[in-house]
């Protein structure tokens, strides 16, 4: 293990996290075996009380979830000096076979926080808590996903040890060799950027329909969750070749730096609250034939679609003016 | 706005609860601060060496090429730099001429070297900042030193390098090749080692196993592998000093568990009334959000205040001795200010995070007191 | 109108020291009127009050504000009605110590979310009708009973309520002041507002204003 200062912090603040999300799962496991909202004894007004906890204690992990995602990133990145072949977080990242798994943990549990909250939100809109089991119940869904990442990381960083030999983000994202990574790069650059476009145009037409006349939630998120996808792939096949305008680097990580004037936290960021808010529609939908949300949820759906379309449109515009203002050229 | 006017209304509220509690809340930032500051200055300080030995070596060549007899470095022959030369993939070889000199006047020392390119005639020196401090001599000055034989040499300082990065130049002496040698008497042919510059790095590793084939007297030590033990050491120093601080941080996590936790009987009967003339639960969680966020801003930044200021202005004198461990003396030491937002949000995962943590049930705790406890008091 | 049907407070339920405070108790508070709740010392008056200002959630039993159900609503909304709906006066005055006059009178209005500067105006305007404008910047601490009381009362006024419960508002104050109490109930009253007073003061359940008097006996309501 290296003792690095930032490693001590994350694996602290995960553990931090794990500890909080598995104190939330335990009294929501209890809301779930005993809750009866028709009953005032005083064991259904401890469990009221209860929700309180659970929603603050997710609201911070969802804080320091995003925190932790950056500061993972640019730990990789100061570490790379110490392997052989590393030049920047996606090489430190390759030295075990823990590291993009975990890099991956962190984004899903990013999004998992998100949606949960968006679900505590509109549950606690209606008198009547309808979902408040199905909520706990997703919240034992996402605790494993949570100390998953708690363990792996710990694990991923008790294994580092300086001066493996791994591939540079060179050679893990250029469009040269095998693996999924360069299965990915080696698509064709002209339908994929045709796409990411065509994508963003579809879900600011959706989301404005859904913004405008709450219908077509379904399709929005649908299409919301593609485009996150797409986006990424988007990010690292041309948008950060444009970026860096060098013509074989894909690295995803490296527009976090400071050469790149850190526009990497607005990019991901962006796309990230993007994806929540926009699966969120999609998520909500079932739930507006319950009476007590039928007016509560076409309102929240409405503010997540405009949210999502214009998180996505910065995403989306500030990569087309990295593609129109730039000196560099493709092929 | 609701919402906007809502949380100010609350955060107003929540300062002036502060404000009326300075004394136990004094204790709070004060200790909270004093965490943050340890913490923060061994952060700066070792992210600040790192960060001094990077420049040092971020014009070094890949390989240096020594001379090993009888396991020490020797001087080299001049005409091994032909043959490392010839080896495929080497781009440049350079002789390199340097050394140590211990000045007994100002019991100071300093590095002596050649530079590529010398602009200055015979007799004449360029002179680090350090140096300048410890030999009390500024441009135009003689500077007198004591050659290999004994006998008093004295140079004209030329110039004085500029302190980009003290930590690499404080020390350095440099002059013509002519005088060199004749200061430190040295041999026609022999050199201190070779600079070898390689173009691909990937073939870093191959070239200096050739070189250790061809010439099984040399010890070829590359550029990544000093960066590599540099940062290890850095980071481990940095690890340690945290682990052994990490009591520290436990005790302050319990001491603000128990603040939180501990509310005095007023702070009870206030959030009572709060809760019984309309407050609701989360309205008093927000307002507990906000108290958090005024301490541990507050403190945080105080923290990394003090911490800056004590690590680049006052030269982290009071840790130096345990973390510069550094083989030179420099009479001063400072080194440039620099902090990024990856120091900040580890200082954050190391302070804020536990804080809040340890504050999150004693303050739901507060917060889900029964609006009608205060009509039974 | 608010109506209770047969509710039933228990404090420590299924322990041995289980507590009974109100037992099945049925009532309609009329709008517009005064009532009173009398009874010994630990009949349930504040307890009952506490379930009708709907500051505690019966463990039986079903109550109804106006013709809305609000027996099994959770805090989070239970709250909001409150703060609409009532306001409060207690027997100590539940004044915050160490800031002014003005901004207790504020404080149950801060969740609401409105403009600092409006609220400020009303709440001003509020302590002028009791007289105490010359008080607002004092610290409640140095006020005398008699101020202290009224700027509770134009607390409970702050987010205009139609309904003000007060328990044991007189148990501090003199006879004088009790009085004085009594005629800012009824200008209150006048106003429309309903008004539930708890107490066993006969300056209060002796007065000329009050319409009905609830007797209360071991947290049942014998009258
Ligand atoms: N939180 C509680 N826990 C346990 N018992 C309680 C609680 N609150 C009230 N009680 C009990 O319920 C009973 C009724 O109390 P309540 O305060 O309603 O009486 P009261 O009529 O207001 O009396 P007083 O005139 O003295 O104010 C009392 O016996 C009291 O001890
Ligand atoms: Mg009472």
């Amino acid at each position: 293990m290296i003792l690095h200062p930032a490693i001590l912090a994350l694996v602290a603040g995960s553990a931090v996290t794990g500890f909080m999300i598995i104190v939330a799962s335990w009294f929501g496991l209890q809301i779930i075996r005993k809750w009866d909202l028709s009953s005032g004894s005083e064991q259904q007004l401890g469990l009221e009380k209860k929700t309180y906890l659970i929603s603050t204690v997710m609201a911070y992990a969802f804080g320091f979830q995003i925190i932790s995602l950056f500061l993972f990133i640019h730990t990789a990145d100061s570490l790379c000096s110490m392997f052989t072949g590393a030049m920047c977080a996606a090489g430190t990242l390759a030295v075990n076979s823990y590291g993009y798994p975990v890099f991956i943990l962190k984004i899903a549990n990013f999004l998992f926080a998100g949606l949960w909250l968006t679900l505590n939100f509109t549950d606690n809109r209606a008198e009547d808590y309808p979902l408040i089991r199905k909520k706990y119940f997703l919240l034992l869904l996402i605790m494993p996903f949570v100390l998953a990442e708690t363990v792996l990381q710990a694990v991923y960083f008790f294994s580092l040890h300086a001066d493996v030999i791994t591939s540079c983000c060179g050679s893990l994202f250029s469009s040269e060799g095998k693996g999924t990574v360069q299965t990915f790069l080696s698509l064709p650059v002209g339908p994929v950027r045709a796409l990411f476009f065509a994508l963003a145009a579809c879900v600011t037409a959706s989301g404005i329909y859904l913004y405008g006349t709450g219908k077509g939630a379904y399709l929005f998120s649908a299409l919301s969750l593609l485009s996150f996808f797409v986006s990424a792939l988007a990010l690292m096949l041309f948008i950060s070749l444009y970026i860096y305008e060098i013509p074989t680097h894909h690295c995803p990580f490296c527009i976090l730096k400071r050469e790149y004037h850190y526009i990497g936290y607005l990019m991901y960021a962006a796309l990230l609250c993007g994806a929540v808010a926009g699966i969120g529609t999609g998520m909500l939908q079932p739930f507006r034939t319950i009476g007590s949300l039928a007016c509560v949820v076409p309102s929240i759906q409405k503010r997540l679609a405009l949210a999502a379309v214009i998180l996505y449109l910065i995403f989306t515009l500030f990569s087309a003016y990295k593609m129109v203002f730039t000196t560099f050229v493709l092929e | 706005m609701a919402w906007t006017d809502k949380q100010r209304n609350v955060i107003d509220f929540t300062l002036s609860s502060l404000l009326r509690r300075k004394g136990k809340n004094a204790a709070l930032v004060l200790v909270y601060t004093a965490v943050g500051f340890v913490l923060a200055s061994v952060m700066l300080f070792t992210h600040a060496l790192k960060r001094e030995a990077g420049i040092v070596l971020r014009d070094a060549p890949e390989i240096v090429l020594q001379r090993m007899v009888a396991g020490r470095h020797d001087l080299m022959p001049s005409s091994y730099a032909g043959v490392v030369e010839k080896i495929t993939g080497v781009s440049s070889v350079k002789p390199r001429l340097w050394g140590y000199y211990y000045d007994q006047l100002f019991r100071a020392n300093y590095t002596l070297l050649v530079p590529d390119e010398f602009r200055y005639g015979e007799g004449d020196i360029i002179i680090g900042a350090g140096v300048a401090r410890a030999g009390v001599t500024s441009e135009d000055n003689i500077m007198p030193f004591f050659g290999s034989d004994g006998k008093l040499v004295s140079f004209r300082v030329k110039e004085i390098l500029p302190a980009e990065s003290e930590l690499v130049s404080s020390d350095m002496v440099m002059m013509g090749e002519a005088d060199f040698r004749a200061f430190f008497n040295l041999p026609k042919d022999r050199v201190t080692d070779l600079a070898v510059s390689v173009a691909n790095p990937l073939e870093v590793l191959t070239i200096a196993t050739k070189i250790r084939q061809q010439l099984p007297d040399t010890r070829p030590v590359i550029r990544e592998e000093i960066v590599r033990t540099y940062d290890a050491i850095f980071d481990w120093r940095s690890g340690i000093m945290l682990v052994i601080l990490s009591g520290a941080l436990l005790a302050f996590v319990i001491f603000a568990w128990d603040k939180a936790s501990g509310l005095s009987a007023e702070e009870k009967r206030e959030i009572g009334i709060l809760k019984a003339t309309g407050w609701e639960t989360s309205d008093v969680l927000l307002m507990k959000f906000w108290e958090g966020m005024v301490i541990s801003f507050t403190s945080f930044t105080a923290g990394l205040i003090l911490a800056y200021v004590h690590v680049f202005f006052g030269s982290a004198s009071l840790f130096e001795p345990v973390m510069k461990g550094w083989a030179v003396l420099y009479p001063e030491f400072r080194i440039v200010p620099f902090i990024d937002f990856y120091q900040i949000a580890t200082l954050f995962f190391l302070t804020v995070v536990p804080y809040t943590t340890a504050t999150v049930i004693p303050s739901w705790r507060a917060a889900t007191v029964d609006p009608d406890a205060v009509m039974r008091t | 109108m608010i109506t209770l049907d047969n509710v039933r407070k228990v404090f420590n339920q299924g322990r041995p020291n289980e507590q009974v405070a109100v037992r099945d108790a049925s009532l309609a508070v009329e709008d517009g009127k005064v009532t009173v709740l009398k009874g010994p010392s630990g009949s349930g008056k504040t307890t009952l009050l506490s379930v009708i200002g709907c500051m505690a959630r019966p463990t039986a039993g079903r109550i109804w504000l106006g013709d809305r159900e609000i027996t099994s609503l959770p805090e989070r909304f239970l709250t909001g009605i409150r703060r609409q709906t009532f306001g409060f006066i207690f027997q100590q005055f539940n004044l915050i110590r160490g800031i002014s006059a003005i901004e207790n009178v504020m404080l149950p209005a801060y969740p609401n979310g409105e403009k600092y500067g409006l609220l400020r105006e009303r709440a001003g305007g509020l302590l002028e009708l009791f007289n105490l404008s010359a008080k607002s910047a004092a610290k409640v601490q140095f006020l005398s009973g008699g101020e202290a009381q009224r700027v509770a009362i134009a607390r409970a006024l702050i987010n205009n309520p139609p309904v003000i419960v007060a328990d044991e508002p007189t148990a501090h104050l003199d006879t004088k002041l009790s009085q004085e109490f009594m005629e800012i109930m009824d200008r209150l009253h006048r106003e429309g507002r309903t008004i539930i007073i708890a107490s066993h003061d006969p300056v209060v359940y002796a007065s000329p204003l009050v319409d009905r008097t609830v007797e209360m006996r071991d947290g049942e309501i014998i009258s």
